[in-house]
């Protein structure tokens, strides 16, 4: 197991490697001068074309396209992810900040998205073709169809502007003493990019539950009079399980990636949120950033959806 | 009242509802099963003979109802009249492994493939000995292994299901099956997965447990060798009827039944040589859902009259326990 884990994370080097190439040509491959979004239109106006040429070459922007990737590479490699340009702040810190936010909002959603969504799909499977199971399949297409923009707007609307239970958007503020006061922020955003998550993990844990339901064995663990909650908590849905961890890990991701349609309806100040600005802004190495960690994190997903995978079930054996 | 029987299936009769179609699986439905004795279910593929066997434990699939007749179990001072029992209910669930046992067709299935063999087993003796310790339950599935023939079973009993052949699956479900000294042993096809030898090994096997726990077999099955080694009665199935039934010399020395005759016809006898001859059954099962409106068998019979058009036959015990559902099996018997 060890050394299974130890040879998958040395593939993930040269993957990276390539990923990074990627991302680095996609970049190279926009348009635009970063130049033009650092310094206003009027002061572009009043520039020579020597004075922005000195600029190009004070960042580095001259240099050949081959040379550039290797200094970013190296920078990453000694820890320097380089600076904002809209702010010249370091990278690492935009991220440091952003992080925690994106994490806390995220992990809520995952939490709600997996107890609800496993919860409901068992149910869903056991009973199925009864009215519970048709009303959570409608549920669910309500879930999955409607977008997470519309569900968190009709949330703002009434629970904080009619109803004035909750507040409208922000992560916290400068009074608050404990996170408790904070928590009461989370609640939404964490609702809603939980909802859209939870249909699916439904839907899924329904139809692998329906499977596990019609195997033989489960016709065993009936015959051998065991009671009703071993034969589909043990004997059914933990042979169900394998499917919906892999749909969980590999929502994994948005951990660090955040989601940015959330993050910008609550203003919740974090990677999602922080990402939409940069890219506004052409603020190039900050978008190269956090798309090189959303990628690094999808690799580790699937490490990890690997190795619980073979945890899970020992019929699978790690090669 | 004979003493020995254990279970009586009496009229029994299961339908399944899909689309608002009705299939009757089983019709009137008779036999018993004895103590120490094996009762052979034969007939082909979709007669009822496992639906017959899943009523008697209750595990019938949701869209399925048992019309009318009895199941009897006399394991107990009082018989249970197991047809009326609450199919989710503590009391089947006491019977289900604890007093009547079932092993399945298929044993790469039929297990549980994330747990390991010892714990399938020590969860059925767990679940019926109330007081027993879960060690206690391990020690007692190593034992139950190694009495049914599975070499180092100290090793084998952590190991998973995908790490047993075809034929230890099925020994592991045997086990798993005897744990709890059923009083009957409800075995469905149990060898149909297995190889020629396998088969003969777990047969042997169960032959064994007859005499050493003294419980009833009803064994399912297709295979006409099986019954002539195994069985002291017999009851052939066809669409849903128990066209015939008696003991095993009564059944397969003197057959009544048209159709029992025809099948027995239909098998190679080894040694015979080639020359031998081999008569199919003509014609093919019919349709579930657009039977013949007499007698099932009628369509495919020699010796059909006018009168099988009309209405399936009764019952008609020819001696002693040897019954048959046949207007002509006076004719059949002449024949012979």
């Amino acid at each position: 197991m060890l050394s299974y884990i130890i040879r998958r994370l040395l593939t993930m080097i040269p993957m990276l490697l390539v990923i990074c190439f990627l991302i680095f040509v996609g970049m190279e491959l926009m348009p635009t001068d970063p130049i033009s979004y650092m310094v206003g239109p009027e002061q572009i106006a009043n520039m020579t074309p020597e004075k922005l040429e000195e600029m190009r070459e004070a960042l580095g922007l001259n240099r050949p396209f081959i040379v550039r990737f290797f200094e970013w590479l190296g920078g990453i490699a000694r820890g320097d992810f380089g600076y904002s340009l809209t702010n010249g702040q370091p990278i690492k810190d935009i991220i440091a900040a952003k992080l925690p936010a994106t994490i806390e909002l995220s992990l809520y959603a995952l939490l709600i998205s997996t107890v609800f969504g496993v919860f409901l799909g068992i149910l869903s499977a056991v009973k199925r073709g009864s009215t519970t199971d048709s009303a959570l399949t409608v549920l669910g297409m309500v879930g999955i169809s409607i977008p997470e923009f519309f569900f968190g707007l009709v949330m703002i609307l009434v629970f904080a502007i009619n109803l004035k239970w909750l507040p409208i958007g922000g992560r916290t503020l400068p009074e608050y003493t404990s996170y408790w006061q904070q928590f009461r922020h989370v609640i939404m955003p964490a609702t809603i990019l939980g909802i859209s998550m939870t249909a699916g993990v439904m839907r899924y844990s329904r139809s692998s539950m329906l499977d596990a339901l019609n195997r033989d064995f489960l016709k065993t663990a009936r015959a051998k009079g065991l009671p009703k909650w071993r034969i589909y908590i043990l004997h059914g849905f933990r042979v169900a399980l394998t499917p919906v961890v892999v749909l969980i890990g590999f929502r994994l991701p948005t951990l660090v990636g955040g989601s940015v349609v959330v993050e910008q309806i609550f203003q919740w100040p974090g990677i999602g949120d922080a990402f939409v600005t940069a890219v506004r802004g052409n603020n190039y190495p900050l978008v190269m950033m956090i798309a090189l960690l959303t990628v690094t994190m999808m690799l580790a997903a699937s490490l990890i959806v690997d190795v619980l995978t073979a945890l899970i079930d020992p019929r699978v054996r790690l090669e | 009242m004979n003493q020995d029987i254990i279970l009586e299936v009496k009229d029994l009769s299961v339908s399944f509802y899909t689309d608002n179609r009705k299939n009757n699986a089983i019709r009137n439905v008779s036999f018993v099963a004895q103590r120490g004795k094996t009762l052979c279910i034969v007939g082909e593929s979709g007669c009822g003979k496992s639906v017959s066997a899943s009523a008697i434990l209750r595990l019938l699939p949701e869209l399925s109802r048992i019309e009318n007749g009895e199941i009897k179990y006399y394991g107990r001072e009082e018989p249970i009249n197991i047809e009326k029992v609450d199919p989710d209910g503590d009391l089947i669930r006491e019977i289900r492994g604890g007093e009547i046992a079932m092993i399945f067709q298929d044993p790469m299935t039929a297990l549980n493939p994330v747990y390991t063999v010892g714990y399938q087993i020590s969860e059925m003796l767990l679940e019926h000995n109330k007081d027993m310790k879960k060690d206690e339950a391990m020690k007692k599935s190593v034992e139950l292994l190694s009495a049914m023939g599975i070499p180092q079973a100290d090793q084998r009993v952590n190991e998973y299901p995908h790490q047993f052949s075809g034929g230890m699956r099925q020994r592991a479900m045997i086990a798993m099956a005897m744990s709890c000294n059923p009083k009957i042993l409800l075995a469905d096809e149990p060898t149909t997965a297995l190889d020629v030898t396998v088969q003969a090994q777990i047969f042997e096997l169960m032959d064994n447990l007859k005499k050493d726990y003294d419980a009833a077999i009803v064994l399912i099955t297709h295979d006409m060798g099986v019954v002539t080694e195994l069985a002291d009665n017999v009851s052939v199935m066809y669409m849903g009827y128990v066209v015939e039934d008696g003991t095993v010399d009564e059944v397969l020395r003197t057959p009544a039944h048209p159709y029992t005759k025809a099948l027995l016809a239909s098998i190679p006898i080894l040694g015979r040589g080639r020359n031998q001859k081999i008569e199919p059954i003509r014609g093919s099962t019919p349709d579930p859902f657009n039977r013949p409106p007499g007698c099932q068998f009628e369509p495919r019979c020699d010796y059909a009259t006018e009168k099988c058009r009309e209405a399936m036959p009764e019952r008609e015990f020819i001696s002693g326990e040897h019954n048959v559902r046949c207007y002509c099996y006076k004719e059949v018997l002449k024949d012979e």
